[in-house]
């Protein structure tokens, strides 16, 4: 943010004053450019396409020759009946993702910080992020090959045990849990990255005076780190919940998929639009779908932002 | 007057001699010179790539490519045209299939389709086909255009238009059913193999007190086969709308065919009997324990290997595993020299079966193409050439295949299938007019069997019914995912009440999502088109 002497701005118009800033902010501006490109590209240009969710779309026609149907796209999402409790699923669940990813990056950020050994460091993280590349089919896979009841590695042990197998792909109720699990595998060691940054970042002096203090390791972490993540956490929290309607299709598809025993519990939006639409090949449905989500989470970023803007206005995005 | 009515005679005579050559049909045969006349007058002066798309995996063995080199130099001195093949591939393939159809770049002209399994009607509507005038088909592709009778075209109309070409020439059978081991059968005691449901789980239950220690499973389905609509019309002679859902939801009685009923609605009583059949199935172990997430199953090849007891799918395919040597991964001929394989198809317990509609496989020329015209002259040529045709279909001669002193088709001693193989998937095309049988394939098996569905053999009674669900599209979508739930449940025996419990929530749940509104939808609509 490049700050003006009113002393100095006050002779030049608005226009020059804008001119003047924009030079004086000339490089930052420079290094912004492929993020702006990006963003005007991929995010800005297509936005008039969000008219594809109201017509009846036509290859030939195209998205604005196409006949309008007012909110004939979004019927079939609302006359479900299921609406309401799938978008509650998909809230909770991403909830659930929001406060355990943070919660769990920062804990093992701390963690990292306290190894004293380098190479013990090196290569738990390493194995913790390692998880995180695996596509999420070979996660489905992977689980399935744990978990199934005839030739799964759980049930064989349970077998060698002389125990009855648990039957977890005829049952519902486990799926959350496991659901929440195998995504806090995966992620962890991703999300912690950020974190461990950002205490790396934090001036050394602070904490050595700390320690001259007489403070525990406790109480560094109580008054000196976690007050210091804050920001942090504040704006990954923000950027978060931007998307909290939206679904992660590939793990719960990967994991539970086509078995109604298991989704019928843990649906999502995603998950029921993807089963009942995948025979309709309609862009106008999905983007209906999909525009009903971005509103919510909009709403949801702007009402955040603004109740973060009253209890700590450094903290909010804009 | 004797000279008289000798010349009107001699008059008469050479009149009908000169109708009679004006109206020699077109055909395979002439076809050349129908050619040679209707494309004198088309400029293909400029050398033109005809893209044609198809579902299936991309062949990489050589022979492929100079087939289609082959192909291609025909092509090119022909038409001026050379054609290249687009291929979706099996993952996810109608997805990727339309999405290539609305990307609209003009980068395909050909497209391979389907009424009943790829999304023919839903495409045309869309505006990825082009309409082809008479006028078109008639200049560009004259053969086609000849052979193909107006009840046919009819059928490929919409809103006036012909959207595509139906490959109504091809004698195959697509009904469905179960593919079992008939000399299994045989041992348990069922003489003439399965021809009951009872019959089937008297079948399984040996089996799997027989070989169940060596199987995989009796059937390693991966839970997204549902034998449920089968099962009912084996009993009541009922038939579904093709197209409209994924399942047979939509249809009527065969004695009544345009009155429209849901069959799992229609049928209660014998939807709960299949229900208790598929926990008795479930119960014995036809499948594995976790039989709605046994995604990885590849229940077909182990069919052919002799793993499983069981494979459902239609006739079409089972021809190819009653024929030992069509694969060579049927391998359980090697192992069992006893091995035989019977096929148990839906409507065989009440004595009746459909007749494929003549759109199972359609031609499309793509919206966007820049060569429509070509286009349908190269398809006229692939459809009806014998050379185009041979090349296309088998391959290259005394590499890929060769023929036998009966005129049979078989692989050359030669035959390697990782390089001689090759593969088109031309399945919107095929004429038995061209077509050389194979030797490979079981011929006594598959000729009985053909001969018993003529005698039986119903025409399907909606052919020239194309729906226009746009105002109940979402309705459709809801009952899909309620059929596709419900069905998993019933079909595999995986719920926890009891049958009459777990029928009655489907139905309630088809309710629920509109089931009567689609069918009062289609009512309307079937009264339009057969009521006039």
């Amino acid at each position: 943010m490049t700050t003006i002497n009113p002393k100095k701005a006050a002779p030049y118009s608005v226009q020059g004053s804008l001119r003047k800033k924009i030079w004086n902010s000339k490089t930052l501006i420079l290094m912004c450019v492929p993020a702006i490109i990006y963003f005007i590209a991929f995010s800005y240009a297509p936005l008039p396409g969000i008219y594809v969710a109201f017509v009846n779309y036509n290859y030939r026609k195209g998205i604005f020759g196409s006949p309008f149907v007012g909110l004939k796209n979004f019927e079939f999402v609302a006359n479900s009946g299921k609406l309401w409790m799938l978008t509650k699923n998909t809230i909770l669940f991403n909830l659930a993702f929001i406060v355990l990813d943070n919660l769990l990056a920062v804990i093992v950020a701390i963690l990292l910080k306290e190894i004293q050994s380098k190479a013990f460091r090196k290569v738990s993280q390493t194995m913790m992020f390692l998880p995180y590349f695996i596509s999420q089919v070979l996660v489905g896979l992977l689980v399935y090959s744990l978990l199934n009841s005839d030739t799964g590695y759980l049930n064989v042990v349970r077998g060698a045990l002389g125990l009855e197998p648990l039957k977890l792909y005829k049952t519902g109720d486990p799926w959350p849990l496991i659901i929440i699990l195998v995504h806090l595998w995966q992620k962890t060691g991703y999300n912690s990255v950020v974190y461990f940054a950002a205490i790396m970042g934090i001036d050394a002096a602070v904490i050595e005076a700390s320690m001259i203090d007489g403070a525990n390791a406790w109480q560094k972490i109580r008054y000196i780190i976690l007050p210091s993540l804050k920001p942090t956490i504040v704006i990954l929290l923000l950027f978060a919940l931007g998307g909290i309607v939206k679904g992660d299709f590939g793990l719960f598809w990967n994991l539970v998929g086509r078995n109604p025993i298991l989704y019928q519990k843990v649906d999502i939006i995603e998950m029921f639009v993807y089963r009942a639409t995948i025979s309709d090949f309609n862009f106008s449905t999905a983007s209906a779908v999909g525009l009903y989500q971005s509103l919510i989470g909009f709403i949801m970023v702007i009402t955040v932002n603004a109740v973060v803007k009253k209890i700590e206005p450094d903290y909010s995005l804009f | 007057m004797k000279k008289f009515l000798a010349l009107l005679m001699a008059a008469v005579m050479v009149l009908s001699i000169c109708s009679a050559a004006l109206a020699e049909e077109i055909s395979v045969e002439n076809a050349k010179d129908v050619w040679a006349e209707k494309w004198a007058d088309v400029d293909t002066s400029k050398h033109v790539v005809i893209n044609y798309m198809t579902t299936g995996d991309a062949p990489t063995t050589g022979a492929n490519a100079e087939m289609l080199a082959e192909l291609n130099k025909i092509l090119t001195d022909r038409v001026n045209a050379e054609l290249n093949i687009v291929w979706i591939s099996w993952t996810d393939y109608l997805a990727n299939y339309n999405l290539r159809i609305a990307s609209m770049d003009g980068s395909i002209d050909l497209i391979g389709s389907s009424t009943d399994w790829l999304d023919a009607w839903p495409n045309a509507k869309r505006g990825g086909f082009l309409e082809l005038s008479e006028d078109m088909l008639a200049k560009y592709a004259p053969v086609t255009w000849a052979t193909v009778p107006k009840e046919h075209w009819d059928v490929c109309t919409y809103d006036g238009n012909i959207f595509f070409i139906p490959e109504d020439n091809y004698s195959q059978w697509t009904n469905h059913g179960f593919a079992y081991r008939l000399d299994w059968a045989h041992e348990a005691g069922l003489a003439d193999g399965v021809k009951t449901w009872a019959d089937m789980t008297t079948y399984l239950k040996y089996v799997k007190a027989t070989y169940g220690d060596k199987l995989i499973a009796l059937w390693d389905t991966d839970g997204t086969a549902y034998p449920a609509s089968g099962y009912i019309c084996s009993f009541v002679k009922w038939r579904a709308i093709d197209g409209l859902a994924s399942g047979a939801l939509w249809g009527g009685y065969l004695d009544d065919p345009y009155t429209i009923n849901c069959l799992y609605l229609a049928e209660t009583d014998k939807l709960v009997e299949y229900a208790k059949l598929a926990k008795e199935w479930d119960e014995l172990g036809v499948w594995p324990t976790d039989v709605l997430s046994n995604t990885g199953a590849d229940n077909r090849m182990e069919f052919r290997q002799g793993k499983v007891a069981l494979e459902q799918h239609h006739t079409q395919t089972w021809t190819g595993l009653v024929s030992p040597k069509s694969s060579t991964d049927n391998t359980m001929y090697l192992e069992d020299e006893d091995a035989d394989v019977g096929f148990f198809y839906w409507g065989e317990e009440a004595g009746y079966v459909t007749r494929d509609l003549v759109t199972h496989g359609v031609a499309a020329v793509s919206a966007a193409s820049a060569n429509p015209e070509r286009t349908l002259m190269v398809y006229d040529l692939l459809r009806n050439d014998r050379d185009c045709y041979d090349l296309f279909n088998y391959g290259l001669k005394d590499r890929s295949y060769a023929i036998d002193e009966n005129g049979y088709r078989y692989t050359p001693d030669s035959y390697v299938a990782d390089k001689d193989s090759i593969s088109t998937n031309w399945w919107w095309g095929r004429n038995d007019d061209l077509e050389i049988p194979s030797a490979a394939m079981n011929w006594d098996a598959i000729n009985a069997l053909y001969d018993e569905y003529d005698k039986i053999a119903v025409m399907y009674p909606y052919e020239a019914f194309v729906f226009d669900n746009s105002n109940v599209q979402s309705y459709i979508n809801q009952c899909n995912e309620v059929y596709s739930t419900y069905m998993k449940y019933i079909c595999f025996g995986q719920y926890s009440g009891t049958a009459e419990e777990i029928v009655a929530e489907f139905q309630a749940a088809l309710k629920a999502a509109g089931v009567d509104e689609v069918t009062a939808e289609l009512q309307r609509q079937i009264d339009a088109t057969y009521k006039k």
